[in-house]
């Protein structure tokens, strides 16, 4: 079941925004991920692998424009503007490394043990699909009126138990 | 006393969050170090007086569970308070870094959480809590 999971990376990433860089969002009502990176405005996208009960890739594009203000709010700058690539960069592996963190426990539960890789920033083409990965789920956010897209792609065999509702409501009255 | 503290992430800003909500909590600090894995932590150790090491778990080259055992086993670093902040979600693996003798802080974390952590373990001015 995809709802569930598509869910929790809006919950998780929303939070994580949130709580690390006092940035506010909420999902965007209509608007499904690109695939295809727009090519008048590439996004800049970031990844990080992990294994474990489930073992797969999490990926995270977001608007370029957002990278000024995740970093200075992380850092406590006075001046957005004046923090350096690297330093964006950073703040944004840091951000999929804690929303990365986050979401596996409430996806496979606290006793699942996960390791987590170390987060790159790739080629927006690598945002797709591998030809080994199975998307799991994805969403799309609006933080501060730019676009931020999360996709969780499965590496392997994916035990079922994680992916069912569990309510077993109908998965269409989800919003 | 001042405390002299190591913070050890791979993330640059990660470690400047630390160090500066560290700088803000009116703790009595002596110097800030940072390294960037644990094998850069444990050079800052072999040459520095640290009287407290703040260590993220996941990172390059030397974990933070590694660098841990490292200096747990090592008779002149032993004694060192150690507090974990980490996006660690499994209660096992907490649950088995704890018995290490450290305290664990998740990340995302609040300034309030580290200071209070800080405080407890290193046993400062442990009686106000709630009165502010
Ligand atoms: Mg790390």
């Amino acid at each position: 079941m995809r709802e569930r999971i598509d869910h929790i990376l809006s919950r998780v990433t929303e939070a994580i925004f949130e709580k690390l860089a006092f940035m506010f969002s909420f999902p965007e009502e209509g608007f499904e991920p690109e695939i295809e990176p727009s090519a008048a405005e590439p996004p800049v996208v970031t990844e990080v692998f992990f294994e474990g009960p489930f073992s797969g890739r999490l990926v995270m594009s977001l608007s370029p424009r957002l990278l000024p203000e995740l970093a200075g709010n992380m850092l406590g700058a006075d001046d957005n503007e004046a923090t350096t690539p690297d330093q964006r960069y950073d703040a944004l592996k840091e951000l999929i490394n804690v929303v990365c963190g986050n979401l596996l426990p409430e996806i496979a539960g606290k006793q699942a043990i996960f390791n987590v890789g170390t987060p790159k920033i790739i080629e927006p083409e690598g945002a797709a699909p591998a030809a080994e990965e199975t998307l799991l789920g994805d969403t799309a956010l609006l933080v501060e009126d730019e676009k931020c897209e999360l996709r969780l792609y499965g590496i392997g065999g994916i035990p079922d138990r994680f992916f069912q509702t569990d309510s077993g409501a109908d998965a269409s009255d989800a919003f | 006393m001042e405390i002299n503290v190591l913070v050890v992430d791979d993330s640059s800003v990660m470690r400047a969050m630390i160090s500066k909500t560290m700088g803000l909590s009116g703790l009595p600090l002596g110097k800030i170090y940072q390294a960037a894995n644990g094998q850069e932590g444990l050079e800052v150790l072999s040459g520095h007086w640290i009287d407290l090491i703040i260590v993220d778990i996941n990172m390059p080259v030397m974990n933070g569970e590694e660098m841990i055992d490292r200096v747990r086993a090592n008779p002149e670093l032993k004694d060192i308070s150690i507090i974990i902040i980490s996006t660690e979600g499994s209660d096992a693996r907490i649950d088995r870094l704890r018995r290490k003798g450290a305290a664990f802080i998740h990340k995302p974390f609040t300034p309030e959480t580290i200071r209070d952590t800080v405080k407890d373990i290193m046993n400062l001015g442990g009686s106000d809590a709630g009165t502010d």
